[in-house]
C-alpha cells in the first residue's frame, strides 16, 4: 500500500507550476460559483428536522458533488498564486491505495486507528484534547489529566503562549523555545502517568514551520510514532509554510494529520456548502497534505462551535459520505458553546460524539467554551463525549435513533448557544495537585450521565 | 412614484447581488435629477445595514454579503463620481482605516468581513492583508493620515502582535494620533484593556458601529 504520501514531488511541482490564479479570483470567481453549481446540480438539501439523516442517496450525492467541486477548484497556493489541481484518476489512485488503518504510538501503549463505517460496532479511536492555551504552570498537570483518562487512545496537549516568563510570538525565537519545551514536557507527562508510548499529537504551540521542525527529535521531542498537523487556510488554500511542514513531517517519518475546519456562514455558505467543502478538504488532506488522518471541525462563523443542528447535519452527512465512498480515517472534533462544569457542555459533548460515531467517524474531543478562553477545558468534557461515542458503537445505535436522541438533546441547549455559560477554568474545577476533578464537577458529571442515560443516550458503561 | 419605484428597484438589485442592474438604476436616478447623497442616505446605506444585520444573524452568508457589497459598490462609485462633479468641496469618506491581520497570522476571513462592512458604510480602507509586520501598520497610517488602525488576530500565539503595535506607537510618540481597534476569536474586552487598545468588537457589524461612533465622538 503506497499512500500516504501520495507523490510529494507532484504536489510541490504543481504548487510552483500549476495554473495561475489570484486569491480574489479563486474565492469569488471559482470557489463560490462552483460550490453553488454543485449544490444545485446534485440537489443537496439540508433538513433542519433531521440532523442525522438516514438517506444513503443523499450521502452518495454529496460525495459526487464534492469530487466534482474539488476536481474543478483544487487547492490554491497563496504564495505562488498557483492552483494545485488533480485528475479524477489521480484522486482514485490516492484513494485506492489508502490503507485505511495505522498503528499509532508504540509498544504496549500503541493503538490501531481505522476508517469506520456507518453504524459501525467497532469502538472509535478516541483522541482526548483540550484544544486551548493554558498557563505555563498548568501545562504538565493538564496534560497528565488528559493522558490518564482510560478511554484515551491518543492525546493532544494544551498550547503554550508563554515560556519562562516570555510571551510566545509566532515566528520568533520564543516560539521555537516554547515548542521544544512543549514537546519535552508532554513526553514527560506521558511517562509520569505510565503511558510513555501513547500516541501524542503535537506541537500546537508551533504555528510556524521553523518551530515545528525544531521540535522533531526522537530522543526528547516528537517521535516517529507521534502525529503532527498540516492545517490549511480558509478555504482550500495552502502556502509555502504549510507545504514546508508537510515535506518535513514526511521526510522525518512521523504520522501526518490534516487539520480542516470549513466555516459555516463563510465562503462555504450554509450547511450544504459546508459539508461539500468538508469532503473536499478530506480529498485535499489526502492529496496535498498527504495525510494519514484528518481532524475535522466544521464550525459556525459567529458562535465558533459545532453543536447546533446545522453543524450536526454537516458532520453527519460528511461522515456518511466518507464512510460509504472511501476508507479515509477522520476524527470528528467537537466544539461546544458552553464551558467546563456546566450541564450544557456535557449535553453538547454527548450530542456531538453520538452524531459523529453513528455516522462513521472516530473522535477528537473536545474544544469547549467557544474555543477562545485560556485554561477553559478539562478532560471531563472529552470523557463524557467518548463514553457516549463508545456506547453508541457498542449498542450499534442506528442513525434514525441517533436523530431522535439528538433532537431531544438539542431542545435542552440549542437556544442557549448564543449566550452559553462560560463555566469554570481547569484551575477552578480540578484539583491541580492531585490531578482529579473537583467534587462539584464529579457530582455534576454523575448527575448528567444519569439524566442522559434516562433519555436514551448510550454509554459504554 | 417613478422615483420610489427606482428606489425599490435599486434596493432589490443590491439584495439580489446584481451590480449591472444597480449601475443601470443609479444612472436612471441621476438622469431624473435625484440628489446622489439622497440615494446613498435613503436607499443604499439602509439596505446595506439591513444586509449586515442579516449576515450578523447568519440569515445570509459571506458569499451573499460579498455579492451585495459588489452591487452596492457599483452604485456607489457612480454616485460618488457625480457628487465630485457637482460639488466644489471634495467628497470626504467617513474616515480612514488601516486594516490587517497581525504578524505571524495568516487568517483573513474575519478581517475581510470587517473590510466589506466598513467599505460599504463609507469608510476608506487600506487593507494590508495578512502576516503584517507591526511597523507597517504605523507607516501606512502615517502615509494616509488614517483615523483608525484595526488589528485582527486569530491565534493566541499571534494576538501579542496587537500589543506590539500599541507599544510601538507609544515608543514613537504617536499613540494619540490613532484609534486602535482589536478583534479576532481569541481577543476580548479584557484583552483590549490589558494591552491598552481603544476598542474591541466581536463581529463585523459591531466593529462598524464602534468605529463610526468613535470617529464621530473622537473618543480615544
Amino acid at each position: 500500500m503506497g499512500t500516504p504520501p501520495w507523490r510529494i514531488n507532484e504536489v510541490l511541482d504543481r504548487a510552483q507550476n500549476g495554473p495561475i490564479c489570484l486569491e480574489k479570483d479563486f474565492d469569488s470567481n471559482l470557489f463560490v460559483p462552483e460550490l453553488k453549481r454543485v449544490i444545485k446540480e446534485y440537489d443537496i438539501c439540508f433538513d433542519k428536522l433531521t440532523p442525522v439523516p438516514s438517506d444513503d442517496t443523499l450521502a452518495d450525492s454529496i460525495w459526487k458533488a464534492a469530487m466534482d467541486f474539488y476536481l474543478t477548484v483544487g487547492t490554491l497556493c497563496t504564495d505562488t498564486y498557483r492552483r494545485i489541481v488533480f485528475t479524477e484518476n489521480e484522486i482514485k489512485e490516492a484513494l485506492g491505495n489508502f490503507p485505511g488503518r495505522f498503528t499509532l504510538g508504540f509498544g504496549r501503549d500503541s493503538r490501531e486507528i481505522t476508517g469506520r463505517q456507518i453504524e459501525d460496532k467497532r469502538r472509535p479511536f478516541c483522541l482526548f484534547s483540550p484544544d486551548i492555551t493554558c498557563d505555563e504552570d498548568l501545562f504538565v498537570p493538564m496534560s497528565m489529566a488528559y493522558l490518564q483518562e482510560p478511554l484515551a487512545d491518543g492525546v493532544c496537549a494544551p498550547i503554550l503562549d508563554e515560556i519562562e516568563g516570555m510571551s510566545i510570538r509566532s515566528g520568533s525565537p520564543s516560539e521555537i523555545k516554547g515548542s521544544v519545551a512543549h514537546a519535552m514536557m508532554f513526553r514527560e507527562a506521558a511517562r509520569r502517568v505510565g503511558r510513555p508510548g501513547i500516541f501524542l499529537k503535537s506541537v500546537g504551540t508551533a504555528e510556524s514551520d521553523a518551530a515545528q521542525i525544531a521540535a522533531s527529535n526522537p530522543e526528547w521531542g516528537e517521535r516517529l510514532t507521534d502525529g503532527r498537523f498540516v492545517a490549511s487556510v480558509t478555504e482550500l488554500k495552502v502556502d509555502n509554510s504549510l507545504l514546508n511542514k508537510m515535506v518535513h513531517f514526511h521526510t522525518y517519518g512521523c504520522f501526518v494529520g490534516a487539520l480542516t475546519g470549513p466555516i459555516f456562514g463563510g465562503f462555504a455558505g450554509g450547511p450544504e456548502g459546508t459539508a461539500i467543502v468538508g469532503l473536499a478538504y478530506h480529498l485535499q488532506g489526502l492529496l496535498v497534505n498527504q495525510a494519514h488522518f484528518l481532524n475535522y471541525f466544521p464550525f459556525h462563523l459567529k458562535h465558533t462551535c459545532n453543536t447546533m443542528r446545522e453543524l450536526l447535519w454537516v458532520i453527519s452527512i460528511t461522515y456518511q459520505a466518507l464512510s460509504r465512498n472511501s476508507n479515509l480515517i477522520s476524527l470528528s472534533n467537537g466544539f461546544t458553546a458552553a464551558g467546563p462544569c456546566t450541564p450544557m457542555v456535557l449535553r453538547e459533548a454527548a450530542t456531538h460524539s453520538l452524531v459523529s460515531v453513528v455516522s462513521g467517524s472516530n473522535l477528537w474531543e473536545i474544544a469547549v467554551a467557544k474555543n477562545r478562553n485560556k485554561n477553559f477545558a478539562t478532560p471531563m468534557e472529552a470523557r463524557i463525549a467518548c463514553e457516549v461515542g463508545c456506547g453508541a458503537a457498542k449498542e450499534r445505535i442506528s442513525r434514525s435513533d441517533a436523530n431522535e436522541i439528538a433532537l431531544a438533546l438539542l431542545k435542552t441547549y440549542e437556544e442557549d448557544i448564543e449566550n452559553a455559560p462560560l463555566g469554570k477554568s481547569f484551575r477552578d474545577c480540578y484539583n491541580i495537585r492531585k490531578i482529579k476533578p473537583s467534587v462539584e464537577y464529579m457530582d455534576l458529571f454523575n448527575r448528567m450521565k444519569k439524566e442522559l442515560k434516562d433519555n436514551g443516550v448510550p454509554f459504554v458503561y | 412614484m417613478v422615483i420610489e419605484r427606482l428606489y425599490e428597484a435599486l434596493k432589490k438589485s443590491v439584495e439580489e447581488y446584481k451590480p449591472e442592474k444597480a449601475k443601470k438604476i443609479t444612472k436612471e436616478l441621476l438622469e431624473a435629477q435625484v440628489d446622489p447623497l439622497k440615494v446613498l442616505d435613503e436607499v443604499l446605506n439602509p439596505t446595506m445595514e439591513e444586509i449586515g444585520e442579516k449576515f450578523d444573524n447568519m440569515d445570509i452568508f459571506l458569499p451573499d454579503l460579498m455579492g451585495a457589497a459588489e452591487a452596492m459598490q457599483a452604485a456607489t462609485s457612480i454616485l460618488t463620481e457625480q457628487i465630485k462633479k457637482s460639488s466644489t468641496k471634495p467628497t470626504e469618506s467617513k474616515g480612514k482605516v488601516v486594516l490587517g491581520t497581525v504578524l505571524g497570522d495568516i487568517h483573513e476571513i474575519g478581517k475581510n468581513i470587517v473590510k466589506i462592512m466598513l467599505e460599504t458604510s463609507g469608510f476608506e480602507i487600506f487593507d494590508l492583508g495578512k502576516d503584517v509586520p507591526s511597523l507597517k501598520f504605523i507607516e501606512k497610517a502615517e502615509e494616509v493620515n488614517a483615523d483608525v488602525i484595526a488589528l485582527s488576530a486569530l491565534m493566541t500565539t499571534t494576538m501579542h502582535s496587537q500589543r506590539e503595535v500599541i507599544e510601538l506607537l507609544e515608543a514613537l510618540g504617536k499613540r494619540d494620533n490613532y484609534i486602535v481597534l482589536v478583534g479576532g476569536n481569541p481577543t476580548s474586552e479584557n484583552w483590549k484593556k490589558e494591552i491598552g487598545a481603544d476598542g474591541w468588537a466581536e463581529t463585523a457589524v459591531e466593529a462598524t458601529k464602534l468605529i463610526t461612533k468613535m470617529i464621530s465622538e473622537k473618543v480615544r
